[in-house]
């Protein structure tokens, strides 16, 4: 081979030399934008072999006669031809092709021209992104895709996201999609330690912190079957691809960008001041017991905990790109603080992006690393404190009148600047936060090296070595000195939990292109191989002889009692063997097929291997003869497929038996650690699918001025995997199983891009789209309840249950009808739980962008909403009743004169649940491009403002709408249940955006 | 075209074999727990010694407020869980047990039937992994001790057997064949059980255990042979029966058991006497915490009390009735009484406990509704002493002496049977009985007993579990059954709904 490469140079050599009749063309290639020179511009000379590039200068030469034609190609640009006449030189200014840019989409393993594609897709580019604080990459593209519904669980910096694409197609947790980061597929285990702190659970923070929004050049949204089904099992809901940013520009390009943000709460909880506390008690009491209670103080707990937040975010990157290659390579930093003091997250990020091509552009190399350093500075919220509280609970319920230290020396200790702590049922939160102090440090590299060889025209073979490793720390102190439950109140207690995660990906396939005649055919047929391992442990310290938080940490003999806890591994492997053709007739009519089978170490032997096919069909209309002319695109798309999924725990099919977790109490008295059987035989569990049917338009009117898209789709899930109750005696109380019914989801989609104006110096666009999604469960003969509530009173109360014929989590309650004359609940159906009719899934989604540039400026406001949906306010029924007010605790106002009395139970019932809908001005953004002169060494330079979250318009008494706390109950999963949240914040952004 | 062809043959070349080169068979090596393997002989790898410990721990599940204890309890009349404005409402669990509106949704009723099933599947695969004959003893012995409440509750029992995965439909013994198949267990066991006297730390199964329980099945055996549609009888007890229920007593007599002079001590590590079988694991103080009120120390969670009715079958000189803290005035805990508390509370140091949240002092009521019930409403009950708590009990002396008495009443022995009776009364304090009715035995047991889990199955017994008391109004025989879950009805489809509901 490397003898033919020889050769062929040498023939080649020897063509220009034996050539005398060439006369030597000179010239400069340069940018027709800014004059600036392009390296690496290949130039040949048409019909013939003869070719050469620029230089560094963008100066080449080459040889050809009058007559001849050159032919000047350079990526992203478009191409060009001259003539050669009698002059010697040719310099050629070459345009930037960005419809070219924009008409390529990623696709699953590949790229394809947009017009081809035909599946339903959504890029959202950087232009279009979110912009403000932005943690992750999918809150980049939140709103503005439509069909995809992305919902923070909460305000927290960095909080857990939920992503529904098309609607909630599984029961159990895992219905994110995939995500796809250059190429590499990301497991969806959790990377940071989530888990039990001694107060209540917390969740894990978003797993896709690590990857820098700044970093990312487009996010494409695979959302139909037809698309995603080259992902397989783990298509079924939905593929996000995110694509990283390369480097441009032959001399290379230096960018900074540095933003401040101010972040406040964007509500507070409307809760009673310290004289309207005092009489609303004392009418419930007496004025003896208002006296006895009243300690004198008057304090704003919301003052106390809520803060303005100033979050710094920088980023540097550099990079550059030819023909033959580009790289770019960036950091980033990143100090959120939270709206709660002493909560943050702080990022430090690093990539590098590169590739070459080399043997005549017959081999290219490529890698994507990126290595972030994370760090959670975490404040005791959690989200199923149970009467006791947590932070956001004392905020809400510890009486105004309390003092934050003990002033009055309520204890009779003789100390008064302790804090004041009356008891574990009433948490001050000002000593939670300085009494415990909790981080979390992930360590994530994620990179791949690949390289794609061309083995003969059209005809070329790939293989792709990716790496995602994570390391995560959390370390919790409670000091001996917080009032808390669980063993923290004279002991002290600590928590240290470790995670890894190391998974790795080979892929290799081949791709071929060939055209025979009027039609082209593509392929693609390859292998994947990806193992994941998730191993970590968990252990708790009590008894501690000292109150330090940062030596109970660091120094943990300071601890009398260790012990409890577990470790564990968890190791699985994927296999898979993919193809794909595409058969494209004129232009007009295209096909494609795509076939996935994936083996997983998940599924007993039996059922090691899914299936998952589909197909697609494209009628480019617009390209007809008969098409009218009023359209200047208008295309047919129809497609079907089969995905999986199989997000379950690892091995339930072997009957197998573990040391269960040990726990100690500060007595010293250790439990638990028995031998205990963990799975039983399950040999027929198997992959859950889900049939999608789909059938869109993609539509351009006015010379493409107004384009859009409507999709219509049908989802079938089947054999859903769930966890059920063992039929007993069984080793387990629950279990893993394919469940026969079906989770239909049907809607339709809109989105629509229209060119308000478009002049020279003042253009207005709207982009917009919107989506309604049903969502109902059927051919059901069980009942799964799920949506624990929590709260004094309210052990084993749920609000959500999972039956025939309901949409899912639909609201599960009594049907409350006031207060009867001696205060307490009245049912008219009965105490009994019944559906209602209210459901937390929204059944509309939009979102609508209005861009307006006026010369140097440019201004955006992005609305997006949610319709359709109930919330389930658990603080209102944990915290606001006359009940808590009775037994001395702060409620909202409009708990006072409610009519409920103080001795009333407030069941889950109808009382708490609210619209949900809302809209919500997401994001405002103001900038303005300064013009520089051509000379400057500085070669673009950017202000802007952002507003994020500016208003929300809504009937929802809460905090915020968008809320969504996991409620889950035996590993079910719930939604729109709003308990102790961390509230949201609205932000402003000041930035500045430099490139040299 | 030949081009084609060749790029084809050398595509399928290279994909064959780089397919050749990558394959992974998708076999994970366990590195975190064990795979259990059938062995030759039918049975299972496994480690028989740490399954039986595990199986000790697991019954904890008996100490906890909820779930096995609150259907044996809060569905009799010597409890009642009363819900107290926002506290203690939990969805009704409570409520609907006091008062009989339970339905198979009730989420106590399939905790109980998931926790007792799983742990007598859990025996099954100990069983099966080559225990030495006394684990193997042992093992019946706590499986015939889980089936038993299962059979009670629920009048049949699912079995699973230990190679049965989840592609199995447990198959359903009728309440009969439950019966025999618990005797039989229990028969077996004997011989390869150690003969063991009472003892404060007895956490491992004897033959006085397993004669307890053999008399406890016996007494009510007349019970278990009814058709599930008359479950609550009338039931005629059979004179065999009741001989063996004396058989086993007498048997746990000759090992050293005797009533303990001292009522309370039973329920502190001092216990000399009684104790027969307590728990390894779980604490008692659950029974404490979840009636003392929140202003007592140490600060319960000011939930369930006794009614008046039943602390009114109490004699006043009843050393059951009430004693005195086992703590010293001024040291932790004094302020908490043993047997029933009742009027002004007091603190460690004996000053009157203010309630902080109404300000008033801190009275215990002898009444007490179901719903709404101020914070002071009940009388509270100590048996479990935060100051000198002992392991929990599961077996205890005082119910086999007492099963005796009620077996010999049954055979007609009624002399013997006042005897025998009027001996416990005399060590507890009370008076004797001229003469011993039914009644009597069951308010004896009541006296003896209360709190410690047994009361329902002794109401059904004297058929007095479909009675009305205070708050519960509801007189459905069918009640003496509980439901079987609606959940284990959707997941076998090998049971039946019992009668009623």
């Amino acid at each position: 081979m490397k003898n033919f490469f020889t050769l062929f140079f040498v023939f080649l050599l020897t063509m220009g030399f034996v050539s005398q009749s060439f006369a030597q063309i000179r010239g400069t290639i340069t940018d027709a934008g800014d004059g600036s020179p392009l390296p690496g511009v290949n130039i040949v000379v048409k019909g013939t072999t003869v070719g050469t590039t620029t230089g560094a200068d963008g100066t080449y030469t080459i040889n050809a006669t009058s007559g001849q034609t050159l032919v000047f190609t350079y990526v992203g640009y478009l191409a060009q031809e001259v003539s050669v006449g009698a002059s010697t030189t040719i310099d050629v200014s070459l345009e930037s092709d960005t419809r070219i840019l924009e008409d390529v989409v990623v696709v699953g393993y590949g790229e394809q021209d947009k017009k081809d594609v035909t599946g339903a897709i959504t890029t959202v580019s950087a232009k279009d992104f979110n912009g403000g604080v932005i943690t992750s990459p999918e809150q980049l593209i939140q709103g503005r895709a439509a069909g995809v519904q992305i919902t923070s669980s909460s305000g927290e910096p960095g909080a857990g996201i939920n992503v529904r694409i098309r609607g909630t197609s599984s029961i159990r947790n895992g219905n994110n999609p995939l995500f796809v980061v250059d190429g590499v597929p990301l497991s969806g285990d959790d990377v940071s330690a989530g888990g039990s702190t001694p107060l209540g659970n917390s969740s894990p923070r978003n797993p896709l912190n690590f990857l820098n929004p700044n970093d990312i050049a487009d996010i494409t949204v695979l959302k139909d079957a037809s698309a995603t089904a080259i992902y397989g099992s783990r298509g079924a809901n939905g593929v996000v691809l995110v694509t990283t940013k390369s480097g441009k520009g032959g001399k290379g390009t230096l960018t900074y960008n540095s933003e401040v943000s101010v972040s406040t709460i964007s509500k507070r909880y409307d809760l009673l001041g310290r004289e309207a506390f005092l009489d609303a008690y004392e009418a419930l009491n007496s004025a003896a017991a208002r006296a006895q209670l009243d300690q004198g103080a008057d304090t704003d707990w919301q003052d106390e905990i809520f803060r303005t937040a100033i979050s710094h975010n920088h980023n540097i990157s550099f990079g550059a790109g030819d023909a033959t290659g580009n790289y770019r390579f960036s950091v980033g930093y990143l100090d959120q603080q939270g709206i709660i003091d002493e909560s943050g997250l702080k990022r430090f990020t690093a990539r590098f992006n590169g590739n070459k091509k080399f043997i005549k552009d017959r081999l290219t190399i490529s890698t994507q690393m990126t290595i972030s350093d994370i760090r959670d500075l975490n404040v005791p919220v959690t989200n199923n404190a149970g009467f006791e509280g947590d932070l956001l609970a004392g905020v809400l319920k510890f009486r105004p009148s309390n003092p934050v230290f003990d002033i009055n020396d309520a204890d009779n200790d003789g100390n008064t600047e302790e804090f004041y702590q009356p008891n574990v049922t009433e948490p001050n939160p000002r000593a939670y936060l300085a009494l415990s102090e909790d981080v979390t440090k992930t360590i994530r590299a994620l990179g791949n090296i690949s390289a794609e060889l061309v083995i003969a025209k059209g005809f070329a073979f790939k293989t792709v070595l990716g790496l995602d490793r994570s390391f995560s720390s959390r370390k919790g102190a409670f000091s001996r000195d917080l009032i808390a439950g669980n063993d923290v109140t004279g002991s002290g207690r600590l928590f240290l939990t470790d995670i890894q995660i190391d998974n790795r990906l080979w892929e290799n396939y081949f791709t071929y292109n060939e055209t025979f005649g009027k039609l082209e055919f593509s392929g693609l047929l390859g292998y994947s191989y990806q193992s994941f391992v998730n191993e970590g442990k968990y252990n708790t310290y009590l008894n501690f002889q000292t109150s330090d938080l940062d030596l109970m940490i660091n120094n943990y003999a300071s601890a009398a009692l260790s012990g409890g806890g577990n470790s564990y591994r968890n190791a699985d492997e994927l296999q898979s063997f993919f193809g794909r053709f595409v058969l494209n007739f004129s232009e007009k009519y295209i096909f494609t097929g795509t076939l996935r089978s994936d083996g997983s170490t998940r599924f007993g032997s039996g059922n090691q291997y899914g299936y998952f096919p589909s197909f697609a069909f494209k009628w480019r209309i617009g390209d007809e003869s008969f098409a009218p002319d009023l359209f200047s695109d208008l295309s047919l798309r129809l497609g079907y497929g089969i995905t999986g999924n199989q997000e379950i725990p690892r091995n339930q099919y072997d009957r197998r038996q573990r040391y269960g977790d040990r726990n100690v109490n500060n007595a010293g008295t250790f439990s638990g650690g028995g031998l205990g059987v963990i799975s039983f035989q399950n040999p027929d569990l198997k992959w859950e699918s889900t049939t999608q049917f789909g059938v869109g338009i993609d539509f351009g009117f006015l010379n493409n001025r107004l384009t859009g898209a409507i999709d219509y789709y049908y989802k079938n899930t089947n054999d859903l995997l769930v966890q059920i109750q063992s039929a007993q005696p069984a080793a387990q109380p629950f279990v893993w199983t394919n469940l026969d019914a079906d989770i239909v989801n049907t809607g339709v989609e809109l989105s629509l891009n229209f060119i308000a104006i478009d002049q020279a110096d003042f253009t207005w666009n709207i982009l917009g789209n919107v989506a309604y999604n049903k969502n109902e469960v059927k051919n059901f003969g069980g009942l799964i309840n799920t949506g624990e509530i929590n709260g004094q009173g309210l052990t084993g109360a749920f609000a959500q249950r999972i039956a025939e014929g309901q949409p899912l989590y639909a609201f599960f309650l009594r049907e409350f009808g006031g207060f009867d004359s001696e205060g307490n609940s009245i049912y008219p159906n009965g105490d009994v739980q019944v559906f209602t009719g209210d459901s937390p899934l929204p059944t509309v989604t939009a979102g609508l962008t209005n861009t307006f540039t006026y010369k140097g400026w440019d201004l955006s406001f992005f609305f997006t909403g949610l319709f359709g949906h109930s919330i389930y306010s658990n603080n209102e029924n944990a915290f606001f009743t006359a009940g808590a007010l009775a037994n001395g605790r702060n409620v909202t106002t409009k708990v006072v004169g409610n009519g409920e009395g103080g001795l009333n139970a407030p069941d889950v019932s109808t009382r708490f649940v609210q619209k949900g809908d809302f809209v919500r001005l997401q994001n405002a953004n103001l900038g303005y491009n300064v013009k520089l002169g051509s000379n400057s060494s500085v070669t673009s330079l950017r202000f802007y403002i952002n507003a994020q979250n500016l208003f929300v318009i809504t009937g929802y008494d809460g905090q915020d709408p968008e809320v969504n706390t996991n409620k889950s109950l035996n590993g079910v999963p719930s939604a729109g249940i709003d308990y102790t949240a961390y509230p949201r914040a609205r932000t402003f952004t000041f930035g500045v955006n430099i490139g040299f | 075209m030949s081009t084609l062809i060749s790029k084809f043959y050398s595509f399928i070349l290279l994909l064959g074999l780089f397919l050749v080169a990558s394959c992974t068979n998708l076999d994970i090596e366990e590195t975190d727990s064990e795979v259990v393997e059938e062995t030759e002989g039918g049975g299972l790898t496994g480690n028989p010694t740490q399954l039986l410990l595990a199986a000790y721990k697991d019954l904890s599940a008996y100490t906890d407020q909820a779930n096995i204890y609150s259907l044996f309890e809060h569905t009799s009349d010597e409890m009642i869980p009363p819900t107290r404005g926002v506290d203690w409402s939990d969805n009704g669990v409570w409520r609907t047990l006091h008062t009989h509106n339970w339905d198979p949704t009730h989420s106590y009723v399939l905790g109980a039937w998931n926790q007792l099933n799983e742990r007598s599947f859990r025996i099954n695969v100990l069983l099966a992994s080559s225990p030495s004959a006394q684990e193997a003893a042992e093992a019946k012995f706590i499986r015939a001790f889980n089936m038993w409440h299962i059979m009670d509750l629920y009048g049949k029992v699912p079995v699973r057997e230990f190679d049965e995965g989840v592609d199995v439909n447990p198959r359903v013994m009728t309440r009969t064949e439950a019966f025999d198949f618990i005797v039989n267990d229990l028969t077996e066991a004997l011989p390869d059980l150690p003969s063991v006297g009472p003892g404060a730390n007895n956490t491992t199964a004897s033959k006085a255990a397993a004669r307890a329980l053999l008399a406890r099945l016996y007494l009510n055996k007349a019970v278990y042979s009814q058709p599930l549609e008359s479950a609550a009888g009338p039931y005629t007890f059979d004179n065999g029966d009741m001989a063996k229920v004396i058989e086993n007593v007498d048997a746990i007599t000759a090992d050293g058991y005797s009533l303990e002079p001292n009522y309370f001590d039973n329920f502190t590590p001092s216990a000399t006497s009684e104790l027969i079988l307590v728990s390894l694991e779980g604490d008692a103080q659950n029974r404490y915490f979840m009636t003392l009120h929140y202003n007592q120390n140490p600060s319960g969670w000011n939930g369930f009390t006794t009614l008046a009715d039943f602390y009114n079958t109490f004699e006043a000189n009843d050393s059951r009735r009430s004693a005195p803290s086992p703590v010293a005035q001024g040291q932790a805990f004094f302020g908490v009484k043993r047997g029933f508390l009742i009027g002004q509370q007091v603190d460690d140091n004996g000053v009157n406990i203010i309630d902080t949240r109404t300000q008033q002092p801190l009275q215990f009521t002898e009444d007490v509704p179901i719903a709404g019930a101020a914070t002071n409403k009940g009388i509270r009950v100590i048996k479990y002493h935060p100051g000198a708590k002992g392991k929990y009990i599961l077996l205890r002396y005082a119910d086999a002496y007492l099963m005796k008495v009620e077996a010999l009443f049954r055979s007609g022995a009624q002399a013997d049977a006042l005897t025998q009776l009027n001996a416990l009364r005399a060590a507890r304090g009370a008076s004797a009985l001229g003469a011993i009715t039914e009644a009597d035995i069951l308010n004896e047991r009541g006296r003896e007993l209360y709190w410690e889990g047994i009361r329902r199955v002794d109401q059904v017994r004297f058929g007095t579990f479909d009675d009305t008391w205070v708050e519960k109004t509801v007189t459905d025989p069918t009640r003496v059954l509980f439901p079987i879950p609606q959940q284990a009805l959707d997941s076998n489809p090998n049971l039946t709904q019992n009668p009623g509901y």
